[in-house]
């Protein structure tokens, strides 16, 4: 069952990054890229890990890929973009894609990961939590302070002020 | 002087008749009988009185009446009849659609009319039917240009979305569709598949209307959903769950409205934005953009479209009758059934009337903690929605700046404060372990 689910969602992920690469219209290619994203939230399931799949679903196929969209409908493709086509390059991507995969998949298969069994339950996500409150702590809180500097930034950087139009106040 | 149909004749008529019936007579012989019996074969069959239900020891059960209620029962068990009928969709489809017209002749008393009125014997009641009737006979216009594939698929992913966001809730102790441990993680999962669904139908109908709606139905849910998820955040704090079910088995003494009354009022204003209602209704402003994201659709899929909103304006209500509200808790006042009927039998003077399977449908599906729990999660659940819909006679529309400015400045500060609330409580040890629960 796990097998055909595994296959199901090996083929809507790739198949549906090769479409977001492939398409010629951006919003069938943003709806690609969801698909895939969205399959990547099953890996996830299929992995015994519901909180990142229901995460990915939430932020990426809910957020990013929402902000994708947004910006491709407001954006005039013809204005910015010139077509290039090029056959060469795009079997030189390939072969290159190719090739990295290989190496990764001998890589993998190489460093005796398939020798590694386990009957371990899968990890609880409060455990997580906990690991997080108390063992890696200065972790959480450089992130936290990572993250707060970041929105700081971006709303001074965002920040501007309204000209005062007489007509309107009138 | 015109006639309805000036060539009628009698003859033709009732022959028209016989071959209605003898056409519906073949279909049914060709392809209902068979149909049910692959049905009957191919669906696992459960085993009633130590003997498996064979199908055509279901056939004569259906044929005597006294013994059909072992296989409703059995019908009851599957998941089938939780996913179309009770706790699902079927349901929350007849809430909705009750809600509908509760809201057209709220709405009307509120503004000195009368409403629905002419459509059935009792004040309008069947107006949503005819409504519905009128809408499945229309045709479905598509416009000039459009991109048909999303178009015609968007109304559809509405409901089906919906609906998935419905299955989520639980009604009663034990009856949810998908009683799942990350129940509320997979809500905000759902709730982000709206703004997705909603911007793709108004891009697809190439109209400028629907998409200057559609841009503003995608700015308001996007930034109503920060707050959403964290006003709801102190709940799980104090419960310590995300199941929705057990969130809802910890308010059995009191319900988290009374320790958290911040945060169920931010998820109650982020609520009306995220359904568009008045006064957030500004995707759909009909003064403004004729009927925003909307505009362009016809005929059942502005049914569909409509159907799905107020399926998941129910699923909302529900969701907040389960987080803030106690869900099904309430006293007990639906009364036991008789032990004796279902044991003995009806006693109607000289008659005994004993009917099988009575005491295992209402010992072990139809209980009373069932029945109970259905009726406060439905009133409440009524009352909430009576809220929600009140203001649609009685506010204006906002400005849309007026409303991003509510959503990411004050909103968000609340639900920081509502946090802070949820700590401050677990630490003082108030709640929690040690504390009142």
């Amino acid at each position: 069952m796990a097998d055909i689910a595994f296959l199901a969602l090996a083929v809507i992920t790739i198949g549906s990054a090769i479409a977001a690469l492939e398409m010629r219209s951006l919003i069938y290619g943003s709806i690609a890229l969801m698909g895939s994203l969205g399959g990547i939230a099953g890996f996830f399931l299929l992995l015994d890990a519901p909180f990142v799949a229901l995460f990915q679903l939430a932020v990426y196929v809910g957020s990013i890929a929402v902000l994708i969209l947004f910006t491709v409908m407001l954006v005039k493709r013809e204005l910015i973009f010139k077509k290039i086509e090029d056959k060469r390059r795009k079997f030189a991507g390939i072969g290159l894609m190719l090739i990295l995969m290989a190496s990764l998949g001998a890589i993998f298969i190489d460093s005796g990961i398939k020798t590694i069994t386990t009957d371990e339950p899968p990890v609880d996500f409060r455990d997580i939590g906990i690991d997080f409150v108390t063992y890696y702590w200065p972790a959480l809180i450089l992130m936290g302070l990572i993250l707060a500097g970041t929105v700081t930034g971006a709303l001074v950087l965002a920040r501007r002020v309204d000209e005062e139009d007489e007509q309107r106040t009138n | 002087m015109s006639v309805i149909a000036p060539k009628f004749k009698l003859s033709g008529f009732i022959q028209s008749l016989l071959d209605n019936i003898f056409w519906i007579l073949l279909l049914f012989v060709l392809i209902g009988l068979p149909a049910v019996f692959i049905i009957l074969i191919v669906m696992p069959m459960p085993v009633l009185d130590g003997e498996l239900l064979t199908p055509f020891l279901a056939l004569s059960y259906l044929a005597n009446p006294t013994r059909i209620l072992p296989v409703i029962h059995a019908f009851m068990t599957t998941d089938i009849f939780r996913v179309m009928a009770f706790p699902g969709f079927g349901f929350a489809a007849l809430l909705a659609a009750s809600v509908i017209f509760a809201e057209r002749k709220m709405m009307a008393k509120l503004q000195l009319r009368v409403g629905p009125f002419y459509c059935g014997k009792f004040e309008g009641i069947l107006q949503l039917m005819g409504d519905g009737l009128k809408l499945i006979s229309k045709e479905i216009i598509i416009p000039a240009k459009a991109d048909k594939p999303i178009f015609w698929a968007a109304p559809v992913l509405f409901v089906a979305t919906a609906a998935a966001f419905v299955a989520l809730i639980p009604v009663a102790p034990g009856w949810v569709v998908a009683d799942i441990d990350l129940g509320l993680l997979a809500v905000f999962a759902v709730i982000g598949f709206f703004p997705i669904i909603t911007i793709l139908s108004a891009w697809s109908a190439n109209s400028k209307y629907p998409f200057i709606g559609g841009i503003r139905a995608l700015f308001q849910m996007v930034s109503f959903e920060i707050p959403l998820i964290l006003s709801l955040l102190g709940v799980v704090m104090v419960t310590g769950t995300l199941n929705l079910s057990e969130i809802t088995a910890s308010q059995s003494n009191f319900p988290w409205i009374i320790f958290l009354p911040i945060g169920a009022i931010v998820f109650f204003i982020t609520m009306l934005a995220e359904l568009e209602r008045i006064p957030f209704d500004l995707p759909e402003a009909e003064s403004e953009i004729v009927a925003g994201w909307l505009t362009e659709l016809s005929g059942m899929l502005y049914g569909l479209v409509q159907l799905g909103s107020y399926l998941k304006l129910y699923a909302f209500a529900a969701l907040f009758v389960v987080l803030f509200l106690g869900g099904w808790n309430g006293p007990m006042i639906i009364p036991a059934i008789p032990e004796q009927i279902l044991t003995e039998g009806i006693e109607m003077g000289p008659i005994t009337l004993t009917v099988d399977g009575l005491q295992s449908l209402f010992g072990n599906t139809i209980t009373q903690e069932m029945l109970n729990g259905t009726f406060w999660f439905v009133l409440k659940t009524a009352g909430v929605i009576f809220f929600i819909i009140l203001p649609r006679g009685v506010f204006p529309r906002v400005r849309v700046d007026i409303l991003l400015n509510l959503g990411w400045t004050k909103l968000i500060g609340l639900c920081f404060i509502n946090i802070f609330i949820a700590l401050g409580l677990l630490y003082a040890g108030v709640l929690g372990p040690g504390g009142l629960q």
